[in-house]
């Protein structure tokens, strides 16, 4: 091994040391720092079938998935500056509010959920900046609402109120369509995906005045009027027994089957 | 009195009686009563004049009995007596609560309620409406549009002036956002006004600067309380 006597000399293994020590250093403040960054959040609820879950969030994601167990389970990892979260068990309804938890405080950071409900919950989630997801639920409410930009994604919905609204941003509702049941889209630049089953019985208001894009799939029959040149359909798929709204501002509206 | 009883009781009796008032009073009667009943004469026990009598007692009864106030009725000929002007006005009268009730009634049969999939527009005026819009009684579409568009404007500078107070303290991350979607939204007021300025007739545009105007608000109340 060689050693270096000379202090006005280069020394290449002093150097090649010093280099892996501030490595380790350096790697080792970055890891901490994450750690500081990063908090978790996690908290279960018993519940019963028709428990409702209803959040606001300020922003980051939101993903509610619903499980065949009678228990809510919520975890969030919080970015920082931590927010603070204080959910609150409301006779059956959990309420979740960072924007009433954090009211007065200037930066909050980020908030990613994932909230496990029973299936058969009523879900209403809001957020101001963010993705919204809600899976598999059986239910008589499922709102989303972001109220600027981001996606909201409702996959495996059997619900008879549906109700998604964002402003910048898709919407993807992949669900069944209930009799008599009341669904309403709304975008003002972005796609709208309208995925359900082909003998869906619905009456349909669809207005996209910017692009006229709407298309109906298997659902265009000749019961479909368009109304100002196209940029509105109004019409019917089958017996018509629910209502359907949606408005795309800027954007498109597709019927898909499933 | 009926000599029913013996000697030995009768003398308790009478001991008793002379003792007891009460006892005696009733004695008293019992034996005037059965002195009446053994008279020969039946006659002695009817009043005299019976029907003057039954004459007096009714008019004691009906005199208690309170009287039913028996409706005056109001003469016939009183109505025939209003002079032509009072007839003249009640009938003008009778016209115009009828009319008032008739435009009420139709607006409220053939105007939708608010959530209804259709909003109001010229297409879907009856001609009774478009009529009373031309007279002035009730405004056109294009009028309360007009008139919606001012009442958002109030509210889009009351939450404006809110917002433009806290977004001094919002992250960089959430100001762009939040202008990123607010001129989305004005893009979207821009086309609609522009296409209303050619066509003032476009009701779909007109609903969809409704629609729009509405989000723009509902955004700016959304970020006033971050």
């Amino acid at each position: 091994m060689m050693i270096c006597r000379s202090k006005n000399r280069f020394c290449p293994a002093l150097a090649a040391k010093t280099t892996i020590l501030l490595s380790v250093v350096f790697f080792f403040a970055l890891f901490a720092g994450d750690v500081a960054a990063q908090r978790r959040f996690s908290k279960n609820y018993p519940a019963g079938q028709n428990v409702k879950l209803q959040l606001l969030n300020r922003m980051g994601t939101v993903t509610v998935i619903g499980w065949n167990r009678a228990e809510i389970n919520i975890t969030a990892d919080l970015e920082a500056p931590a927010a603070i979260i204080v959910p609150q068990n409301l006779s059956g309804t959990i309420v979740i509010n960072l924007v009433r938890d954090n009211q007065g405080r200037n930066e909050v950071g980020s908030v990613n959920f994932t909230i496990r409900v029973p299936y058969t919950s009523m879900v209403d989630i809001e957020t101001k900046i963010g993705n919204l997801s809600v899976s598999n639920i059986r239910s008589g409410l499922v709102r989303a609402h972001i109220s600027s930009e981001g996606d909201i994604t409702l996959t495996n919905i059997e619900a008879n109120a549906v109700s998604a609204e964002n402003t910048i941003g898709d919407i993807l509702f992949d669900g069944e369509i209930m009799e008599g049941g009341n669904y309403r889209f709304s975008s003002t630049s972005g796609n709208i995906n309208i995925r359900i089953p082909f003998n869906s019985s619905f009456r349909v208001v669809a207005t996209a005045p910017s692009t006229r894009n709407i298309s109906f799939g298997s659902c265009a029959n000749q019961n479909m009027n368009y109304l100002s040149d196209g940029r509105r359909i109004v019409g019917k798929c089958g017996e018509g027994s629910a209502t359907m709204n949606a408005t795309n501002q800027r954007g498109t509206i597709k019927f898909i089957s499933r | 009195m009926d000599n029913e009883i013996g000697a030995d009781q009768a003398s308790d009796v009478r001991m008793h009686l002379a003792f007891c008032t009460e006892c005696a009073h009733v004695c008293e009667d019992l034996t005037s009563i059965l002195d009446v009943c053994r008279s020969d004469s039946p006659a002695e026990i009817v009043p005299p004049n019976s029907q003057a009598l039954w004459c007096r007692i009714n008019n004691i009864i009906e005199s208690e009995i309170k009287p039913v106030p028996v409706p005056v009725e109001e003469s016939r000929g009183r109505f025939w007596r209003l002079s032509f002007v009072q007839l003249a006005g009640a009938v003008i009268l009778i016209a115009v609560i009828s009319s008032v009730v008739t435009v009420l009634a139709v607006r409220r049969y053939t105007q939708p309620p608010a959530d209804d999939f259709t909003a109001r527009s010229a297409a879907t005026q009856t001609t009774f409406e478009k009529l009373l819009g031309r007279v002035g009684l009730t405004e056109t579409p294009t009028q309360a549009r007009l008139r919606q568009a001012k009442e958002r404007e109030a509210a889009i500078d009351y939450w404006n002036a809110r917002v433009q107070a806290r977004r001094i303290q919002w992250d960089r991350t959430t100001r762009e956002a939040f202008d990123r979607n607010l001129r989305v939204i004005e893009e979207s007021v821009n086309d609609y006004t522009a296409i209303l300025q050619q066509d003032p007739e476009d009701d779909l545009s007109g609903e969809m600067l409704d629609s729009v105007l509405n989000d723009k608000v509902n955004l700016l109340r959304d970020f006033s309380d971050l």
